[in-house]
């Protein structure tokens, strides 16, 4: 009976978690732009709009375009349910950071192909630049994880995830970098700001939103959900980091644990929304660095995780 | 029993292969389900006898002046030998279809013979137990291969490839060649059971053998020849050399340095050191190349440099006494040389049909194959999902248990340095994954995706059933060693132990990749089913802004896509990007606009080139030697004659 009740929560966290982040975000957004903005619920409305309409294809395309998202689709769903995004969860499987890191590479895989599937050239060049990021942003989450499984002494997210222990400044300051690491690289891996503008609607220099210009109807239904639900996934793990990184809080119980995990997710999609209003894109040629200062953040936490192994 | 089959089988190859030979003509049909009978032969022989060990050797008649031709079969030799025989099943399969492609320019007799030699050669290598042995099938299988990469040779750019490969394997040749006679002087014995490299006057024998199998398998900066002999040679050829053959130093590696438990540090540092490099390197070029076979030839070397990896890690675990780890490594490089032999096979199988139907393997004019040869696009995309290491297939498995074996080692080696390094490894791993990922992107998409780029790419037509069975199993045996990573790694844990090391399979909560696998499927097709499938679907031409229909030249290029990676990292790639617009008002509306891109080898123009011109030099002063004077040649007799007296006298 608990394990029904769990899997219910879970199926509803699914569902409800990438909406709100994804309305905060655009509400947080309105309010800065002294608009009252759609209600917080809107992306669930949109949805099921989409999910009623019809869907226009380029006739270039072949059967792929189509898998592709659903795939992605798919595959975030099984991430969903591999990595530890938030404190609570049916049972699962061994959840390995290399295959959740490569978990994450399928998607991005299909996600390419499909744009590059129309012939369009908007969709082949934003995805150039997807594959020139990811090269740059893919070290950086992994290296992140690394260094908490170092410090934790295992590769299994959920053994992480779920330590007891961390009672050292050390152990805190390599959650709050691995943390921030994770936040920044999520940026990155979702296209939002600095590095995209997901609103811009100009082709030319999108990533994201470029390469899903042909989707249409129940197929960017698909994407746009993926896109949300792996948007939760980040900010999951993200705001846990930075709970994790107070001694406290593996004291607690799961409900309040997990209540402040949702409210550690929305509070890391209003810093969006934030950030969304406050700060301008980035040029082009300046995202590489700004990766790189992500990079040298796990990097930092990495060595910090060995070097405590060693004192040890 | 099964060495007597194998035997049989390879005696009726090397029969039948003599009795061919001489034919111009030839329906490939029969010899190819000959190859296909015999290799089926072999596998069921390898898997009936799974567990037993052979050593059998020549008796009187057959010598080699005094040395008997020594062979053993055991787990490993079992592993590599089942893995050739899977991959000739599935070429002989390709072939009919495909051999027709290339009929006209080709001598089939000879094609087959070689082929068969090759075969045969491969099968003695692997399965020779002393270095003398080794050594006589070893030029076999180098000079059968360097004639089936001729096999076109009219082409000039063939000549120039055969002749390349051919040094290549002579340098190769030559290293083992002293590796081996220094390693009988040490040890006076020729068989590899008793070669131990745990003493300091077996480093350098041990060094020399490593350079020898690192040119043979295409490490860095013994690569060169690979890029050139890969295109070259017929696609059934490149998928069983790329596939197997470069394997083959792999598996000698294991067999002689790994189970000689070699413990220098130097040397491990050199061969680990070597194979990072190839790994970044090779998939480096492989982003920029436009020719589909250069690209994967590249992609070889970068995952020969993973497999390299991991025997140095293994290596250098076991002299620090680290077993879980080197246990780990090693069965990763075996576990990654077998998946890597099956998914190259498939890819060059697929780039064959491709190259079959569409009579180009270049980027450039390729394009729309999608609708048109959608059987080949699915099969050469899992290829290329599984060689970017996506779970749950197989290249993933073999990765991840790298990725594991560094990750232990940053928590249990002794010193910070080995760490640190472990920890730049998986960084620079996981970069080379993400590159590999833009490189096969761009194979698939500007290869198969979109409106074709020429006139031969949109007459293509989806290749023959044969072409395509053979590309079907092997995707089917890279989908479930993929999903059953565990029981294949336990597997061969086994067959390592059978042979003499000691190992084993200790992770206690494995990859669930089968279980990712079949959620995946189930999730994909119920969403298919219940959304996407009754949603309704209208066809109208892709956005264009409004500015008229799209043309094939609108599309991305091969070169353009991957442009800003390019960029990144142009110190290593001296990438050039010059762009030309000519015209009266140039900038708004050019009227002719020309952009070149252009890469340089700085190995091949800075370190052959010169060594080769210094080569030639010499050899030119040389032969002032032999100037062709009878008069000149009897004063070299007498002179000899002369300073052999003396010696004798001294002496």
């Amino acid at each position: 009976m608990t394990a029904l009740l769990h899997w219910l929560t879970f199926l509803l966290s699914i569902i409800f978690i990438p909406v709100l982040t994804l309305g905060t975000i655009r509400k947080t957004k309105a309010r800065l732009q002294n608009r009252i903005g759609p209600p917080i619920c809107q992306p669930i409305y949109d949805l099921v709009k989409l999910a009623r309409k019809g869907e226009t294809i380029s006739s270039t395309m072949s059967g792929l375009f189509r898998l592709s998202s659903l795939f992605v689709f798919a595959d975030i769903l099984v991430l969903a349910w591999l990595t530890p995004w938030l404190c609570f969860k049916p049972w699962a499987p061994h959840s390995n950071i290399f295959m959740v890191v490569y978990l994450f590479a399928f998607a991005r895989m299909f996600t390419l192909l499909g744009s590059l599937d129309s012939g369009s050239a908007f969709g082949a060049f934003s995805a150039s630049r997807e594959a020139t990021l990811s090269l740059l942003v893919e070290p950086a989450v992994l290296l992140a994880l690394v260094a908490l499984g170092i410090f934790f002494g295992s590769s299994d997210l959920r053994v992480i995830f779920s330590h007891t222990t961390n009672q050292t400044f050390i152990g805190s300051a390599i959650w709050i970098a691995a943390g921030l690491a994770i936040f920044f690289s999520s940026l990155v891996e979702l296209s939002r700001m600095p590095v995209d503008d997901p609103t811009t609607h100009l082709e030319l220099t999108m990533i994201h939103e470029a390469m899903i210009l042909e989707a249409s109807g129940r197929n960017l239904a698909l994407i746009e959900f993926a896109h949300a639900l792996k948007m939760s996934i980040f900010f999951g793990l993200a705001s846990q980091c930075f709970l994790r990184a107070f001694p406290q809080f593996s004291t607690f119980n799961v409900y309040s644990q997990s209540g402040l995990n949702i409210v550690g997710i929305l509070g890391l999609a209003l810093f969006v929304g934030l950030l969304e209003s406050l700060i301008v894109k980035l040029q082009w040629r300046k995202v590489p660095e700004f990766i790189a200062y992500i990079l040298s953040l796990s990097l930092i936490a990495s060595l910090a995780a060995i070097g405590a192994g060693v004192i040890k | 029993m099964a060495t007597f089959e194998i035997l049989a089988v390879l005696l009726g190859f090397l029969a039948l292969a003599l009795f061919l030979g001489h034919r111009k003509h030839l329906k490939p049909a029969i010899p190819a389900s000959l190859t296909f009978l015999a290799s089926l032969t072999a596998m069921a022989s390898l898997i009936l006898t799974w567990g037993h060990n052979f050593h059998w050797q020549t008796q009187a008649p057959f010598l080699l002046g005094v040395f008997p031709l020594t062979f053993e079969v055991d787990g490993l030799t079992r592993l590599y030998l089942l893995l050739l025989s899977t991959l000739i099943c599935a070429v002989s399969v390709f072939s009919p279809g495909y051999i027709s492609h290339i009929a006209a320019k080709t001598h089939a007799g000879q094609y087959w013979f070689c082929f068969w030699l090759f075969i045969v050669s491969m099968y003695a290598v692997v399965s020779s137990a002393d270095a003398i042995t080794f050594l006589v099938v070893w030029e076999l299988m180098s000079l059968a291969s360097i004639a089936l990469v001729a096999t076109d040779h009219s082409h000039q750019s063939v000549q120039k490839s055969a002749f390349i490969y051919l040094g290549a394997t002579r340098v190769a040749s030559a290293f083992l060649a002293g590796g081996f006679l220094w390693m009988h002087s040490v040890t006076g014995s020729w068989s590899f059971h008793d070669w131990r490299f745990d003493v300091e006057s077996t480093y350098i024998p041990a060094f020399l053998i490593l350079i020898g199998f690192c040119i043979k398998s295409g490490i860095w900066p013994f690569h060169i020849w690979l890029p050139y002999a890969h295109p070259s040679a017929p696609a059934s050829v490149s998928a069983i050399m790329s596939g197997f053959m470069i394997k083959v130093s792999v598996y000698a590696l294991i067999r002689i340095l790994v189970f000689g438990a070699l413990n220098s540090l130097w040397i491990i540092a050199i061969a680990f050191a070597l194979a990072v490099i190839s790994t970044f390197w090779g998939v480096l070029f492989a982003l920029v190349q436009n020719d589909l076979k250069k690209l994967l030839a590249y992609s070889s070397i970068e995952n020969i440099g993973l497999v390299v990896m991991a025997i140095a890690l293994s290596l250098y675990a076991r002299a620090h006494s680290l077993p879980t780890i080197a246990d780990l490594a090693i069965i990763a490089a075996v576990f990654h040389s077998w998946n890597h032999g099956l998914l190259k096979c498939l890819l060059f199988l697929s780039t064959g049909a491709v190259d079959a139907q569409a009579h180009t393997r270049d980027l450039r004019s390729l394009g729309g194959l999608a609708k048109r040869m959608p059987w080949t696009m699915a099969f050469f995309f899992t290829g290329s999902f599984a060689i970017c290491s996506i779970p749950p297939l197989n290249g993933f498995s073999s990765k991840w248990l790298l990725y594991e074996s560094f990750f232990q080692n940053i928590l249990l080696s002794p010193t910070a340095i080995e760490k640190g390094l472990s920890l730049a490894v998986i960084c620079l791993l996981s970069a080379v994954g993400a590159l590999a990922i833009a490189v096969f992107v761009k194979a698939m998409g500007v290869g198969f995706l979109g409106v074709a780029r020429s006139k031969t790419a949109q007459r293509a037509q989806e290749a023959g059933l044969g072409v395509l069975v053979a590309q079907a199993a092997l995707v089917i045996l890279c989908v479930a060693s993929g999903a059953n990573s565990e029981f294949v790694s336990r597997l061969i844990a086994q067959s390592l132990t059978s042979s003499g090391l000691k190992v084993s399979y200790t992770i206690s909560n494995g990859l669930p990749t089968g279980t990712v696998a079949i959620l995946l499927s189930i999730l994909a097709a119920s969403i298919y089913v219940i959304f996407l499938k009754t949603s309704k679907v209208t066809r109208y031409r892709t956005w264009d802004c409004g500015f008229g229909s799209l043309t094939e030249k609108t599309q991305v290029s091969a070169d353009s896509f991957a442009q800003p990676l390019a960029r990144i990292f142009r110190p290593f790639l001296r990438y050039q990007n010059s762009a030309k617009f000519e015209g009266a008002d140039r900038r708004h509306f050019p009227e002719e606009v020309t952009v070149e891109t252009q890469i340089i080898s700085i190995l091949e123009k800075r370190v052959y080139l010169p060594a080769l011109a210094l080569f030639g030099g010499l050899a030119k002063l040389l032969s002032r030697l032999q100037a062709g004077s009878i008069h000149l040649y009897l004063l070299y007799v007498c002179a000899t004659l002369c300073l052999l007296l003396i010696l004798g006298m001294t002496l």
